[in-house]
């Protein structure tokens, strides 16, 4: 897996490009709680290079909405391709987790915050 | 055309080996030209019964034999690990419906195998775990 972190202002963006599963949940783990560490609050995950995610890649990001839920921060996500966006849909992330349909439309919902 | 594969991992080889087995699936899936979402819900319920057999089963080898019929699809995954049902546990299934406050991080691969699947099975073998997936096509 392959990952990318970028800020624009007070928003750190996340792209995800390959398998979010089992074998590689530590390292998004990781990159999320650097950007936590770092002070970072709103976030937002760039999923449009990712294939798959499974229920491993589902743990990090419920952990990582509850944490900033705690913080009184924000968490968007765009590009799910099918496959995540069904997997998001059977376990009912699709509406407990914010989905938007673009990077900016993501942006612009955490500016106004 | 065979109609399906068997692919063995060895316990220095899991998570590798698991790759393995998605990247055979996939080639296998495109090969035969199964249905996107016959794709989809197979990769998923493959993925994540391996990797909780890789993570808590402690099998010494774990096979993986997928198996094309007329009107289904059948994956069937046989590890020599302790006994172990995974569709038959007490923890009750993930309520969805819940924010995220009060979801619970957890339970959620099984639930998803399930929900993919058409049917699941589970039955302890001659010392082995032996699972199988069903899909109708």
């Amino acid at each position: 897996m392959e990952i990318t972190t970028r800020t624009q202002q007070d928003v750190t963006i996340v792209a995800l490009a390959g398998h979010l599963d089992s074998n590689t949940s530590p390292e998004a783990q990781a990159a999320i709680d650097a950007i936590l560490a770092g002070g970072g609050r709103k976030v937002v995950i760039d999923f449009s290079a990712l294939d798959y995610i499974s229920s491993a890649g589902l743990r990090v990001l419920l952990g990582t909405a509850k944490r900033l839920n705690q913080e009184r921060g924000a968490l968007r996500l765009f590009g799910l391709n099918e496959t995540v966006r069904e997997v998001f849909e059977i376990s009912g992330f699709a509406t407990i987790l914010s989905v938007v349909d673009t990077e900016a439309n993501a942006l612009e919902q955490l500016r106004e915050r | 055309m065979r109609p399906g594969f068997r692919i063995g991992i060895g316990a220095e080889t899991r998570w590798d080996g698991a790759d393995r087995v998605g990247a055979k699936f996939a080639e296998f899936a495109e090969e035969r030209g199964l249905p996107a979402a016959i794709r989809r819900g197979v990769s998923v319920a493959l993925d994540e019964l391996l990797a909780n057999t890789i993570a808590y089963g402690g099998a010494a080898r774990i096979v993986v034999d997928v198996t094309l019929h007329p009107n289904r699809l059948s994956v069937m995954l046989i590890d020599d690990g302790s006994p172990f049902d995974p569709f038959n546990q007490e923890a009750p299934p993930p309520d969805t419906a819940l924010p995220v406050e009060e979801r619970k991080i957890g339970g959620l691969g099984i639930h998803l195998i399930r929900k993919m699947m058409d049917d699941v099975r589970y039955e302890r073998r001659a010392d082995r775990n032996v699972v199988v997936l069903t899909k109708r096509l």
